[in-house]
């Protein structure tokens, strides 16, 4: 095998390997940025002349670790996505990525979980009140000297001693809290994709 | 439009690691503006990108991060790309400022004088001082 085809090799290699931590994507994206690099690896290889296997190397490894590239792209596609569309969904998505990135993301991750399962579980205690009229609800229930407050979807039997504390009130005010929290959850999702974006990302490449 | 890139201070080699890390965030920050400003006067396509960012500014760009942020400027609607078939012998991805990157070009460049000139009033008095004098 002649040097340039030793170098193209590795560029292909390069690439390929990109190209499948890139998957996510389009398609067509996906070609059009493997074709780009493509071309300022060639390019910035072939400078003296002739593809050699060094210059590759040299020039490849300026540009990082294809899964690190790509995982910029992927962050900041994601990113965009979810700030145009604004759905919780793929803002949640972002913000799995992001957490795998960075701390700060972890965190914002962590909390708009916990956001969402709190508002879930108050919708489906109020949805669940009209078939569970004597156990869903929000409950007061003895525990040693303490009491414990429970939220209780209503399956299984009515505790012992427990007080049920909005009878159907928790209709009406597990709706609002639960929708409440929901786009409060969404909106804090979106807020911190857009504050934080801009540093994170470009972080994870250089530790 | 040569003092919006230049606004990394010169990388220095012996700098403590503190600063290091302020040097990191301060050309990341600025990063955005200085495409944005090397693609004022006309298409340039990604190598390009980075020899003017690092001829122009000394800005030391890793060159994994600048394309994936092109991309992002484009998917924003800042930049617009093409690709030319060209002399080269291959094609080359061009990019150009479209009206909205051009409008927030000159917002960033607003905001990067008025914001530069009040840090330069602050940092003179103790960029005048002697060497060697100030307090610990």
């Amino acid at each position: 095998m002649t040097e340039v085809n030793v170098a193209q090799k590795k560029i292909e290699e390069y690439l390929q390997e990109l190209r499948a931590a890139l998957r996510a994507l389009p398609a067509e994206q996906v070609s059009d940025i493997v074709e780009e690099l493509r071309s300022h690896i060639v390019e910035k290889a072939a400078a003296g002349g002739d593809l050699a296997p060094a210059a590759v190397d040299s020039a490849i490894a300026d540009l990082g670790r294809p899964e690190d590239l790509a995982s910029l792209y992927l962050t900041d596609d994601l990113q965009v996505r979810a700030l145009a569309s604004r759905s919780p969904l793929l803002v949640l998505r972002s913000l799995f990525r992001w957490a795998s990135l960075s701390f700060a993301g972890f965190w914002v991750l962590t909390s708009s979980l916990v956001g969402y399962f709190l508002s879930g579980a108050l919708v489906c205690c109020a949805l669940l009140r009209p078939i569970h009229p004597r156990t869903a609800g929000l409950w007061m229930i003895p525990n040693g000297t303490d009491y414990e407050i429970s939220l209780r979807l209503g399956f299984g039997s009515v505790p012992a001693g427990g007080k049920d504390v909005l009878g159907w009130w928790i209709v009406p005010i597990g709706l609002v809290l639960g929708i409440g929290f929901f786009f409060l959850t969404a909106l804090f999702g979106l807020w911190s994709i857009r504050r934080l974006r801009r540093t994170s990302p470009i972080d994870a490449l250089r530790k | 439009m040569s003092y919006i890139v230049s606004c990394v201070p010169m990388a220095v080699a012996t700098v403590p690691e503190a600063i290091d890390k302020w040097e990191v965030q301060v050309r990341k920050g600025c990063l955005e503006l200085a495409i944005l400003a090397v693609l004022w006067s006309g298409r340039l396509y990604g190598l390009e990108i980075l020899r003017r960012l690092e001829e122009g500014s000394a800005l030391i760009v890793p060159e994994g991060t600048v394309y994936p942020l092109l991309n992002r400027l484009k998917a924003e609607g800042l930049l617009a790309s093409e690709w030319v078939e060209g002399d080269a012998g291959h094609p080359r991805k061009y990019y150009k400022l479209t009206a909205s990157g051009r409008r927030r070009a000159v917002q960033m460049a607003e905001f990067w004088s008025s914001f530069s000139a009040s840090l330069d009033g602050l940092l003179a008095p103790f960029r005048l001082a002697p060497r060697g004098k100030e307090e610990r």
